[in-house]
């Protein structure tokens, strides 16, 4: 099965630069959660757990060929769809959202799987349809995307939900579909915009958008995430304020700053160098993914390695520049930094994946 | 084949777009950050700051007032302020209605506040309760951790303290600073607060401290986590005074039993320390320390008996009788007339063609100085009156301290009036009559003074000419120790012929220990010398004319007195308004003089007196009478 050659076709280097981004991430995550004045937090332990975790699931998706997992994409599929309809009316509710599966010392986060399954299943999907896909393919593709959306939109949980978006474009993009299509759904997108915020979005989610437009308007509402974080980055300056020392995220000023605002701690004790490092890695990682897409063996393997990266790479961009203030707040996090041990748990296997695709490009 | 080859490549090209894309973004991503944190670095830094940077103003006590023997006056209390700090308000009618419902207060008042702060720096707090109570206290204290008031701030200040009811107006009261000081003086900021009235004014520069500050980070919450900094506050200088606790006590008490309005001022005649000072009725300055509510402020200023109004240096009365030391005193230094100058009584005189009566109705038969003085024979005082003339009474009582401003060290001291020919024709563009000198002989008709002036007529009798300055600053403590102030310097000095002025003495003596009218205040032992007076608030002619109205008719008692007779330690004046008889004041100054001498002499002090031991005379001979001759009822 793992076959010693293979060993050494393995992206040392972009194994590296992914656990390099985990540890910023527990630093961070020790940073904001451990509180002289309180009882020690053992969050950053739990997130250590998540990794040994992850890099767990790692090597088992590293083990088994590609294709052994698309091969069954099918059924992980609607495992997972199981899942998420078991989350539906047994999940626990945390925060007003009913998104996990309780289990012993760990909540289950169905829809940060559903990430790599639903990509699973799109490349199997595209991947080995030879040629431009046709309407049907994209319809059904669509489809395939749309039904495990909806179960998390349903959650309520827009954000993960959204993330499931790029994967459908990206891998019907890299299939062929034409430009001309993929211009015509940003267009039905643009010209749907009016009718979800009059229907599907909720209250909340319309402030964060107004407010996005204009934060002075609710400076200490919903604003205020917005502006604090500015005023976090901002702060840091070129080399930041140090470890444990900024005032923003210590004392509170950042709501979950070791969760969804990570990014804006490490630009605030570490500064615009912290930045650099962390954007170099998160650049070199992707484009690193990329190269492994470009090398793979077969179209299959592509499309697979393209698609769990276009999910990380849209929460990435979207998250660092939320934490900038740049972006509306949406609870996205960070993949790889941010504290949680479902996303870290099916990043680590999805990157799994892509050193699979990348390994196995000898093989037959 | 072919078509795989193509597939690959074209696979291969949107890969390479999407390269080109990411590495875009992420340089897009790059700059964004340069430009927050380089560019923008400053201001967010600053923003930062504010964000858990909180400056809190440490008020700074100010100086305790002592006593000339060390007892404390007035201190400061703990008190808590609520402010709102606008800088953090989101909403700011929302936080008025808000705060205005967790404190009970009037949703009104707390805007008009407001208002009146409104142009100044918004992160300057704006006090809206100062002296807040423990209830309010927590209820402000519960919203803000639930951020709901995140932009009020409870605030320990020291606030005055002063003892119950005791010299109101010469300790005076503490406010906020209003605009115009603020303009005045450099030191002065808005919210700051100063003296406004009362030795509080006076020495306002001396017991005004200089405020601390004190920075501290907070979270996002507002709570404290930790200081920064820390400036401590400096204390005001303390002040000893040269009141005496113990005579200020009884001068209260004293007023306490007899139930009167008036004034008191006690003075060593030696310098012109003040031993005790009051006015009555008085006012609680601990109300204003606090932050005078409007209602209370209106009915002080409406009261009909003006408690604001400092009757011992502010109000103007008719000496009466006890006036005619002074036209003794000129009549014997100008020569006209020697103590041994008899003057025969039969109970009413006539000049210039009209009658003018003697308190007593059979008349005093022939007297002489010391006895006139003594029955306050109204008669030899006419006569002395008429010979001596208004300019040269004028001119003695001027050098007694009568008619003019003591200098007494607080705010808005008024000048009585001893008429003069020179002040007739300057105000009223009128010759003065020869006839009109007549009353003035026994202290009725033009001439007012202030009860300070009074005093320090005594104290000028008692030292022999020298017009000391009545003051209240004996020593200031700068945080280095004590030092004296020393007293000012004497207003003016007379030479007076000791020969002349003992007879004076010998008279108002006798008027304690006598058979004079002044009994009520011998005290064995201590020759006491005094004068009382009896004057009338209104004439006859007019008494009659408001004889109808409400208002109090009943004549004002004197009582001025120093002693002992020759080697006087103590002198000053009791004024009781509408006290009815002069001997009714005696009876108030017995007590001070006794706890003067008890003390001085190591004895226990006296218990204050009951309303019954003064036995006071309430007999009004003017009571629902029809009215008699112009003056008399002197003694």
């Amino acid at each position: 099965m793992f076959e010693r050659r293979l060993y050494y076709h393995i992206d040392w280097a972009l194994v590296v630069a992914v656990l390099a981004l985990c540890a910023l991430g527990v630093a961070m995550i020790y940073s904001t959660t451990t509180d002289p004045t309180r009882a020690t937090s053992r969050l950053y332990i739990t997130q250590l757990y998540a990794i040994v975790l992850g890099v767990g699931a790692m090597v088992f998706m590293l083990t088994l060929d590609y294709r052994t997992f698309t091969d069954k994409s099918h059924l992980i599929y609607l495992a997972l769809l199981a899942l998420l309809v078991y989350v539906m009316f047994f999940g626990t509710v945390q925060m007003g959202a009913r998104r996990w599966i309780a289990l012993k010392g760990f909540n289950l986060q169905p829809s940060e799987f559903a990430k790599v399954g639903v990509a699973l299943v799109l490349a199997k999907y595209f991947g080995e349809n030879r040629g431009d896909p046709a309407w049907t393919d994209l319809a059904i593709g669509g489809l395939l995307t749309a039904i495990p959306f909806g179960l998390i939109a349903k959650e309520p949980d827009l954000g993960t939900a959204v993330t499931l978006l790029p994967v459908f474009l990206a891998i019907a993009y890299l299939a062929g579909m034409r430009m001309r299509i993929l211009g015509m759904l940003f267009l039905c997108l643009l010209l749907a915009a009016p009718v979800a915020w009059k229907f599907a979005l909720k209250d909340y989610q319309k402030s964060r958008i107004s407010t996005f437009l204009d934060p002075s308007q609710d400076a200490k509402g919903a604003g205020y995430q917005q502006i604090q974080a500015r005023i976090t980055v901002g702060s840091g300056g070129v080399s930041g304020k140090g470890f444990k020392q900024g005032t923003q995220g210590q004392l509170r000023f950042l709501p979950v700053a070791h969760n969804d605002f990570i990014f804006s701690v490490l630009a605030e004790e570490q500064g615009f160098a912290g930045v650099l490092v962390a954007l170099g890695l998160y650049l070199f990682v992707i484009l690193r993914a990329l190269e492994a897409a470009r090398l793979a063996k077969d179209r299959l393997g592509s499309h697979l390695v393209l698609g769990v990266l276009a999910s990380f790479t849209f929460q990435v961009v979207y998250n660092i520049t939320m934490s900038a203030g740049l972006a509306p707040v949406k609870g996205l996090t960070l993949p790889l930094m941010s504290y949680g041990g479902s996303s870290m748990i099916a990043t680590l296997a999805s990157f799994g994946l892509v050193l699979n695709v990348r390994m196995r490009r000898f093989t037959n | 084949m072919v078509a795989q080859v193509e597939d690959r490549r074209r696979l291969t090209a949107r890969l390479s777009i999407l390269q080109y894309v990411i590495t875009v973004v992420f340089s897009i991503l790059a700059v964004s950050f340069w430009v927050l944190q380089v560019v923008q670095h400053a201001k967010f830094e600053e923003m930062a700051e504010n964000n858990h940077q909180r400056t809190l103003a440490l008020r700074a006590p100010r100086g305790l007032v002592l006593d000339r023997t060390g007892k404390i006056l007035v201190d400061n209390r703990g008190s808590y302020s609520i402010s709102i700090v606008r800088e953090r308000t989101k909403d700011l009618n929302r936080t008025i209605r808000l705060l205005s419902a967790v404190l009970g207060l009037d949703e009104a008042g707390v805007r008009s506040i407001v208002d009146r702060h409104r142009r100044e720096p918004t992160y300057r707090p704006i006090m809206v309760v100062q002296d807040a109570t423990l209830a309010q206290v927590a209820a402000v204290k519960a919203r803000r951790l639930d951020f709901e008031l995140p932009d009020i701030v409870v605030e320990q200040v020291p606030t005055r303290r002063y003892p119950e009811t005791m010299a109101a107006h010469l300790f005076g009261y503490v406010g906020e600073v209003n605009d115009a000081q603020v303009s005045e003086s450099d030191d002065l900021k808005s919210g700051d607060i100063v003296g406004q009235a009362g030795v509080e004014k006076v020495y306002n520069k001396l017991l005004m401290g200089a405020d601390g500050a004190k920075k501290v980070v907070v979270n996002s919450v507002g709570r404290e986590i930790r200081t920064l900094e820390e400036d401590e506050p400096t204390e005001g200088k303390r002040l000893q005074l040269t009141i005496d606790a113990d005579v200020q006590k009884a001068v209260e008490d004293g007023f306490k039993a007899a139930g009167f309005n008036g004034a008191s001022v006690v003075l060593d005649p030696g310098n012109g320390d003040v031993l005790a000072f009051t006015s009555v009725p008085a006012y609680d300055p601990n109300a204003f320390a606090a932050g005078i509510d409007r209602v209370t402020w209106a009915s002080l200023n409406s009261d009909e008996l003006k408690p604001l109004q400092d009757r011992a240096i502010q109000g103007r009365y008719s000496p009466g009788s006890t006036f005619k030391m002074a036209v003794a005193l000129a009549a014997l230094e100008e020569g006209i007339i020697t103590p041994d100058f008899h003057a025969h009584c039969v109970g009413a005189a006539t000049f210039y063609g009209r009658p003018f009566k003697c308190w007593k109705k059979g008349g005093h038969g022939s007297i002489d100085l010391r006895h006139a003085i003594e029955q306050s024979c109204d008669v030899y005082f006419y006569t002395v009156a008429n010979l001596v003339g208004i300019d040269k009474i004028n001119k003695w009582a001027t050098a007694l301290g009568l008619g003019v401003k003591s200098g007494i060290d607080l705010p808005n001291e008024v000048q009585g009036l001893v008429p003069s020919t020179e002040w007739k024709r300057e105000k009223m563009h009128e010759k003065w009559y020869a006839g009109e000198t007549i009353s003035v002989g026994i202290g009725q008709g033009q001439v007012s003074v202030t009860p300070v002036s009074m005093a320090v007529y005594m104290a000028t009798l008692a030292n022999g000419g020298t017009r000391v300055t009545p003051h209240l600053l004996k020593a200031v403590d700068d945080g280095q120790g004590w030092k004296s102030v020393p007293p000012p310097p004497p207003q003016s000095k007379v030479d007076i012929n000791p020969a002349k002025l003992q007879a004076i003495r010998d008279g108002l003596w006798s008027v304690v220990n006598g058979g004079g009218t002044g009994g009520r205040a011998r005290i064995v032992g201590k020759d006491i010398s005094g004068k009382t007076g009896t004057a009338q608030v209104i004439s006859n002619t007019g008494r009659v004319a408001a004889a109808r109205s409400n208002k109090d008719l009943r004549d004002n008692g004197w009582f001025v007195f120093f002693a002992p007779r020759d080697d006087p330690k103590i002198a000053g004046v009791v004024f009781l308004e509408h006290g009815i008889h002069g001997p009714n004041a005696a009876a108030v100054a017995h007590h001070i003089l006794d706890t003067f001498f008890a003390k001085q002499d190591g004895r226990p002090l006296p218990p204050p007196p009951t309303h019954e031991q003064l036995r006071l005379d309430y007999k009004d001979p003017y009571a629902r009478k029809p009215a008699a001759a112009e003056t008399g009822g002197q003694n």
